[in-house]
């Protein structure tokens, strides 16, 4: 790993240079989207940008490989110099072959039906000549680890998987640069890990720069040598070796909203103490499934389910891709009918309740909040249910006020939902199901893409209900989340139950961590660390 | 085999039948060349006759249909001959019913030849080998395939959107208004998502080197061999042999005009 002075750095020839680049969407006066930030990424270094949701991170690694401003409308000012010449002077693609791209949505980065395809598809674009074609399928493929997937339709395959082929294609370029913008967002925390794993390996091998755009960071800030930190208002506010940044400029990260690195920041040991060991004593039973089944398409998605959660308590659903998650909460929220089996809610069979009584019992957020979304203002949004439930005009305006003072929403009551922040999407989402105090609240990955400060402000007003009586069921990949707030959890792998009971177990039970597919939380992987060192000092960001 | 065969001249091959028997208002030609199609395509494709009759049959139901309203609403340029029946103010001829056959028998042979050209091609393929024989810019063939893969994502997402709906209380929707109103709130979301992921698709395709130049290597190289023209010539042969066999015969008209 290179670690050399600030000195050394500033004598080389960078890579890539950017210069007093601006970028924005639409003309205007004032600060613009990314505000005259200016850089360096050298050769053969591993740099983290951070920032917060939509301080315009992806906008620049785009920017980086001139895609942008040509491929939306866009206004871009200053330079940015690859290799010494500006990449204007670049013709069209031949940018493109020198640095890759690894985007964070594996659905909308392929536009062929299998892996072999899509390689093709790429070798083809640079006039590989055609005898040479296999061979290199042949070799990327084993880079990557997926050997026996070179005739698969790319549809098939798990996220990870997908990520894989992303990788291996762009590879194909044998790129200077690989950008990689937020690659593991959708990924199990095990195949997320493997991605990681992978890339570090690579790197090292063929010695290119990367340039890495994440929220959860810890994974590779092992092996950074650089990070680069982007404010609200899209300013560059750090520039350094990540030891040095995380040291000084800790405190004004965390108030930017950045994802700091667990190692740094003090882990809150009492907080979790006083959070996943103050469980009541369950009396009431909110709902309750019983040998609970579900095919699709004849293929068996959950066998045999039996789960009980009770008043006031805060449950994870965890597993790999497929496992089944998501499935078994649409069953427990009835948009999804069950093949065999009972549930009851609330001792009432979930057939014989009415559409609309239960939903104003039961809340459900989706994983994309804009799904949930109908009419066109904050306002209406936050009325809507208010609305169906036939609520008086008096008390549905201060119960509205309540909740946009409650979500910090105040300001954009008339803007349209669609056009409102990440964050605030998120909020209002988790808003429009508490018209009235729901007794089950259930959450599709809901901290998912998220920075810090939402996640937090969503955790707090999660943990405000549960308080309230609400039972809170949340299907996530973030085992700190799960380790900080939750007081069972239950382990799905494919379509079963493999695991149910307080998270502490899980953690300790490593063979059934690894069939799932799942890591322990940061908390205990450094515990274990800390035993197995012990005596050393160790510094986890070297 | 018909699955190997270049899908660009494959498309044209069955083109040509495909549009020149709807000039033939006779039985005896759609019928032989029919049986031609059916024959030809079991034996030289892998097709399970099973999943063939499934596909088919409901085409059948179809051309009957039709053929009962030709009977019943012939022109009167071709309502000649006999009348066969009468009942409310219908008059059922000769003419009619043999253009009505005529007509289900057509319809029938374009739902063969669409099978056999379905059934053994590979859409990838058939993309490819118009780029690559007819010089359609990639573009407009990558644009396709890139869309392609979105069909089932789309049919992901609105199911997902309505089960969210579903969740905030909105319940069937009743009435016209009511259904213009649920297609708009459906519409937007769906068609910003839509809009979203091709700008995603669009911009990592150029980010792995697509410019959209014809200049490009191929891996599935695809070309017009021997084996294509026979297909060819097979398809089209076979059709101009049935119209004049149909001619010498005697059954042949085109058009309403007896040859």
């Amino acid at each position: 790993m290179i670690n050399q002075p600030d000195l050394n750095r500033q004598q080389l020839e960078p890579l890539i240079r950017v210069e007093n680049l601006s970028f924005d969407y639409e003309k205007k006066a004032g600060s613009s989207l990314i505000d005259d930030v200016s850089f360096s990424l050298l050769q053969g270094e591993v740099t983290l940008l951070l920032g917060a949701s939509g301080s315009g991170k992806s906008t620049i690694s785009l920017c980086l490989n001139g895609l942008y401003p040509e491929a939306v409308e866009g206004y871009k000012k200053g330079d940015v110099f690859f290799r010494g010449r500006e990449i204007r002077q670049f013709e069209k693609g031949e940018l493109n072959q020198k640095i890759g791209i690894v985007f964070q949505d594996p659905e909308s980065q392929f536009c062929m039906m299998t892996v072999e395809n899509e390689l093709a598809f790429t070798m083809e674009n640079i006039r590989i000549p055609q005898k040479d074609m296999s061979s290199k399928i042949d070799r990327i493929l084993e880079a990557v680890g997926l050997k026996d997937f070179q005739k698969r339709p790319i549809h098939q395959l798990s996220g990870g998987q997908k990520q894989k082929v992303a990788l291996a294609s762009v590879l194909l370029l044998e790129p200077e640069l690989l950008i990689l913008d937020e690659p593991t967002a959708n990924l199990d925390p095990v195949s997320s890990m493997e991605f990681i794993k992978l890339v570090s390996e690579l790197q090292k091998e063929r010695g290119m720069s990367v340039f890495v755009i994440e929220h959860q960071l810890d994974d590779w800030v092992l092996f950074t040598d650089h990070v680069l930190a982007l404010s609200q208002e899209g300013k560059l506010i750090a520039d350094g070796r990540p030891d040095l940044v995380f040291k000084e400029q800790l405190a004004m990260l965390g108030a930017e909203g950045i994802h700091l690195p667990k190692d740094i920041t003090k882990f809150p040991a009492e907080k979790h103490k006083r959070l996943a060991d103050k469980a009541p004593r369950f009396l009431e039973r909110t709902i309750s499934i019983s040998h609970l089944s579900f095919k699709r398409k004849g293929n068996v998605i959950l066998d045999e389910i039996d789960l009980a959660l009770h008043k006031g308590e805060f449950v994870a659903i965890v597993g790999e891709n497929g496992a089944g998650k998501s499935t078994l909460l649409q069953l427990m929220a009835g948009i999804l009918t069950p093949y065999k089996g009972k549930i009851d809610f609330l001792n009432k069979s979930l057939k014989q309740w009415r559409e609309q009584e239960l939903r104003q019992k039961m809340g459900f957020v989706f994983q994309n909040p804009e799904h949930q979304f109908i009419t066109d203002t904050v306002y209406d949004e936050l009325a809507f249910g208010m609305k169906l439930n036939g609520t008086g005009e008096r008390k549905m305006k201060a119960r509205i006020d309540v909740l946009l003072d409650h979500f910090q929403l105040q300001n954009h009551q008339w803007s349209n939902p669609f056009s409102i922040s990440g964050g605030q999407k998120r909020r209002l989402s988790v808003a429009t199901m508490l018209d009235e105090t729901p007794e089950l609240l259930l959450f599709d990955e809901p901290t998912f893409g998220q920075d810090a400060k939402t996640t937090e402000e969503l955790m707090t007003i999660i943990l405000e209900l549960k308080e309230q009586g609400t039972t809170v069921v949340f299907v996530t990949h973030d085992m700190d989340l799960v380790d900080q707030y939750c007081e069972r959890t239950f382990v799905l792998d494919s379509g079963r139950i493999v695991f149910h009971g307080h998270p502490e177990k899980l953690w300790k039970n490593e063979e059934l961590l690894h069939t799932a597919r799942l890591r322990q939380p940061y908390r205990i992987r450094k515990q274990n660390l800390k035993q197995q060192k012990a005596g050393e000092t160790y510094d986890l960001v070297r | 085999m018909i699955s190997s065969v270049n899908p660009a001249l494959k498309m044209v091959a069955i083109l040509i039948p495909g549009v020149l028997l709807s000039f033939s208002f006779d039985i005896f030609t759609p019928l032989i060349y029919l049986i031609f199609v059916v024959a030809f395509t079991f034996m030289f494709s892998k097709i399970s006759i099973k999943k063939w009759l499934l596909l088919f049959s409901p085409f059948v139901f179809l051309a009957i249909g039709f053929a009962w309203m030709t009977v019943l609403y012939t022109s009167d340029s071709f309502a000649g001959g006999r009348v066969l029946f009468e009942f409310w103010w219908f008059e059922v001829t000769t003419g009619g019913v043999m253009v009505g056959i005529s007509l289900a028998l057509r319809s029938l042979c374009f739902v063969a030849l669409s099978l056999m050209f379905i059934l053994t091609t590979d859409s990838t393929k058939f993309m490819l080998s118009l780029m690559q024989q007819f010089k359609l810019p990639p573009k407009l063939t990558y644009g396709i395939l890139a869309g392609y893969r979105f069909l089932p994502t789309f049919k992901h997402e609105f199911e997902v959107l309505r089960q969210a709906h579903r969740i905030r209380g909105i319940g069937r929707a009743k009435g016209l208004k009511g259904r213009i109103h649920q297609f708009r709130r459906y519409a937007i979301p769906l068609m910003a998502n839509a809009i979203r992921k091709a700008e995603r698709v669009a911009i990592a395709m150029e980010s792995k080197g697509f410019t959209g130049e014809t200049d490009r290597t191929h891996y599935h190289q695809m070309s017009i061999g021997r084996k294509d023209w026979a297909f060819f010539t097979s398809i089209v042969g076979a059709f101009c042999l049935v119209i004049i066999a149909s001619y010498q015969l005697g059954y042949l008209n085109i058009f309403g005009v007896q040859f």
